[in-house]
């Protein structure tokens, strides 16, 4: 069952339009992140479900119930914003507590459910500090574990670990996704990191242009994105796109990219005469020996390693740029100087130039989930 | 080769007023070669902006002192130096257009004004501005005066090149492009180079070299590979790399021809004298406690492998799965390019081989051995 059902919901500020017609619904103990760059609207989206600002038009459904006039606290959300709004005079500790302290009276139940929530966030050492005493990441943890600690049944996270430090953040992107499910809250959770995404969402909603573009498993949203402007938002580094024209050589679709012909399946057969962007992911292109059908002949201008892979800038004829990236170690150094590529051909995205949506091959029914 | 940018013996000591004195850079010790790329690597306050800000000659030296290209320079002031800056702070002049702050650059040089016209049009290809070269520092965007502030840097001739996070504020897609030709570059023409980054990938990507601070101190200087694979001691072994190496707390026992790692609250993990072999043996010595560590990439999961963990998450971020489990109390996470098909809840099966093993000492946290050899 949809635990929050939005359904085409709009927001202008003056006559800036912030959402268009935004439709999503998330169900029961489910985790959605909503991604997409900064200025698109997700925060307006939360506030929008938590009751903070009115939509021009549209409906919100809270447990099966339309919330659209309900004032905020009656909608039983806990949320955790990214302005932290902590009580000053207060304690982290009893900050923490105050999300408790309507609901309960018993101060053994308050202090041990307080203890465990801080211990999941690693902030057990500074419970009795000011806010002012606390860094930006326990802040913004001392909120999460607030919103966390009366098991609210929704949930509403802006970028809750956007002040948090790379390895701490690392951490508890690991761990977030079981205490979530743990506590059972159908949660939708806003983030401005492809990777986070990914790691955390059962499904992500990308919001682009004030519409969800995609929403669907981060696997398929990878593997099979709505158009090119998903497409360029997950990856690192992102996706190189190269203009092609499809043409059928003795019946067989075919690319011309960096001066190779390069043969696609006969899937592809229906973009013959369009005018497309070639999606290549970094990861999917290798070097091979050449020159060979099917290969591209590429300068490796420069090996820039990033963690254990090694990301190459190549140039292609004409002097147009693409990166490719290698997994693994390698005993020797990969070295600059001419080399083939060639890429798989399931990992091949085609997008339309003018629509920028993707082409989909004949015989792509659905894929993995 | 020789060096041609050498620290020697140089501390940084603070005196704020009404406050103690603040060690920011303790006898460092840091030699660069000719062509060379150098990142000064560390958290905030780690001492490497004190340490640029002294090469460049924004800030006096409290004692020791730096050559460069064969001369003195830590009394000279920056102009004198003969280094080129990209730094916050060192801005753009405001009544300049950005083609003027790049060509200011070149204007005490020799060349024509046609060869000035060439070398900005290269640097600010490079870097992507060439659609704002005629507009004025204020009326861009940050983005844009950092990459405009770098050409300027890039497109004269000097004995160093000192830049500030030269990439950290550009957007994510143009970074892995503009890193590659910003190495290209510095590699063509030899030009000797010394950055300061929070960023390893950033550190990674560009460096020949990479200098680890901490605490004032340099933690240690080595390409990436060695930084890797041979780090020095225990905070460079978990400040460096993404994710971090996997660290536990462990006894050392000997059974026969077996060494024996008993995780504190966790399993052991046995290896035989031909895997680990004499001279990882003898550099642990008598040592009973001592920290372990394996990077997430070379933890080994599937059949045939002795341990089993339970999985606390798998995620697969489009191009690699991050498997965490729970091993000794803590979190292990093993990182793998092949998708993971493991559910939360499930024991699976992992390896540690002795070959990507890394020994500290528990008490010193200095590195004893790497695999089968000797730190």
């Amino acid at each position: 069952m949809a635990q929050i059902e939005i359904q085409n919901l709009c927001k202008s500020f003056k006559d800036n339009a912030i959402l268009k017609g935004v439709s999503l619904s998330v169900d029961k103990g489910e985790i959605v992140t909503l991604f997409g760059p900064s200025g698109t609207g997700k925060t307006v989206l939360l506030r929008l479900l938590a009751g903070i600002y009115a939509p021009d038009a549209g409906a919100i459904g809270l447990r099966g119930r339309d919330a659209s006039g309900s004032p905020p606290e009656k909608r039983g959300i806990g949320m955790a914003f990214q302005n932290f709004a902590l009580f000053p005079h207060m304690t982290a500790r009893d900050n923490i507590a105050s999300g408790l302290t309507a609901r309960t009276t018993d101060a053994g139940v308050i202090a041990r459910k307080v203890d465990a929530v801080a211990h999941l966030l690693k902030i057990s050492h500074v419970l009795d500090h000011s806010p002012r005493e606390l860094s930006n990441g326990q802040k913004q943890r001392t909120a999460l574990a607030r919103a966390l600690v009366a098991d609210p049944d929704i949930l509403l996270l802006d970028d809750p670990l956007r002040n948090v430090d790379a390895k701490l953040r690392y951490e508890m992107r690991l761990e977030l996704p079981t205490l979530l499910k743990r506590a059972g809250s159908t949660v939708l959770y806003v983030t401005q990191d492809f990777k986070e995404a990914m790691a955390l969402g059962d499904r992500i909603a990308v919001l682009l242009d004030g519409e969800i573009a995609q929403c669907d498993t981060p696997a398929r949203i990878y593997a099979e994105p709505a158009n090119v402007g998903v497409a360029r938002l997950f990856g690192d580094p992102t996706l190189n796109l190269i203009e092609v024209e499809p043409r059928l050589i003795d019946g067989a679709p075919e690319i011309l990219v960096g001066g190779a012909r390069i043969r696609l399946s006969a899937s592809y057969a229906a973009a013959a005469g369009g005018t497309y962007l070639l999606g290549l992911r970094p990861e999917s292109l290798r070097l091979v020996d050449g020159p060979a059908p099917g290969t591209i002949a590429v300068d490796v201008v420069a090996v820039t390693p990033l963690n254990e892979k090694s990301v190459l800038l190549l140039t292609m004829e004409g002097s147009r740029e693409v990166l490719a990236s290698e997994a693994g170690d390698r005993d020797e150094p990969r070295l600059t100087g001419p080399a083939h590529i060639a890429f798989d051909m399931d990992t091949v995205l085609l997008f339309d130039r003018a629509s920028g949506q993707r082409f989909i091959p004949a015989d792509d029914g659905g894929g993995e989930s | 080769m020789s060096a041609s940018l050498s620290i020697r013996g140089v501390d940084k000591i603070y005196h704020p007023r009404g406050r103690s004195a603040v060690h920011a850079v303790k006898a460092l010790n840091l030699d660069v070669d000719r062509g060379e790329i150098v990142a000064l690597l560390g958290s905030s306050g780690c001492g490497k902006t004190s340490t640029l800000r002294m090469v460049a000659g924004f800030e006096d030296v409290s004692a020791g002192s730096i050559m460069l290209a064969d001369r003195r320079v830590e009394r000279l002031a920056p102009a004198e130096r003969n280094v080129a800056m990209a730094f916050e702070g060192y801005s753009l002049y405001p009544p300049l257009t950005v083609r003027d702050n790049i060509a200011f650059a070149l204007k005490r040089g020799r060349l024509s004004g046609s060869e000035v016209a060439e070398r900005v049009r290269e640097m600010a290809a490079l870097v992507e501005i060439e659609s704002i070269l005629d507009r004025y520092p204020n009326s861009i965007s940050g983005g844009q005066q950092q990459r405009a502030s770098l050409a300027r840097a890039l497109v004269r001739d000097a004995d160093l090149y000192v830049l500030d996070e030269p990439m950290g504020q550009l957007e994510p897609q143009l970074r892995a492009v503009l890193r590659g030709r910003l190495k290209r570059l510095l590699k063509d023409r030899a030009m000797t180079s010394i950055f300061v980054t929070h960023d390893q990938t950033e550190a990674n990507a560009l460096a020949d070299r990479i200098a680890v601070m901490e605490g004032g101190v340099l933690q240690q200087f080595a390409n990436q590979h060695d930084l890797k694979e041979r780090p020095a001691n225990l905070y460079v072994a978990t400040f460096i790399g993404e994710p971090p190496m996997n660290v536990f707390d462990a006894s050392v026992v000997r059974h026969d021809d077996r060494t024996v790692f008993q995780l504190d609250n966790g399993p052991s993990l046995g290896f035989g004298d031909n895997e680990f072999g004499p001279e990882a043996r003898q550099a642990i010595g008598d040592r009973r406690k001592i920290v372990i560590g394996v990077r997430p990439h070379r933890v080994v999961l599937g059949g045939g492998c002795g341990e089993t963990a339970r999985v606390v998450s798998n995620q697969w971020l489009g191009d690699q799965s991050h498997v965490a489990m729970a091993v000794a109390g803590k979190l292990m996470v093993a990182v793998s390019h092949e998708r993971v098909r493991a559910t939360i809840g499930e024991s699976v099966p992992f390896g540690l081989r002795a070959r990507d093993l890394h020994i500290f000492d528990a008490d010193t946290t200095i590195a004893l051995a790497h695999g089968a050899r000797a730190a």
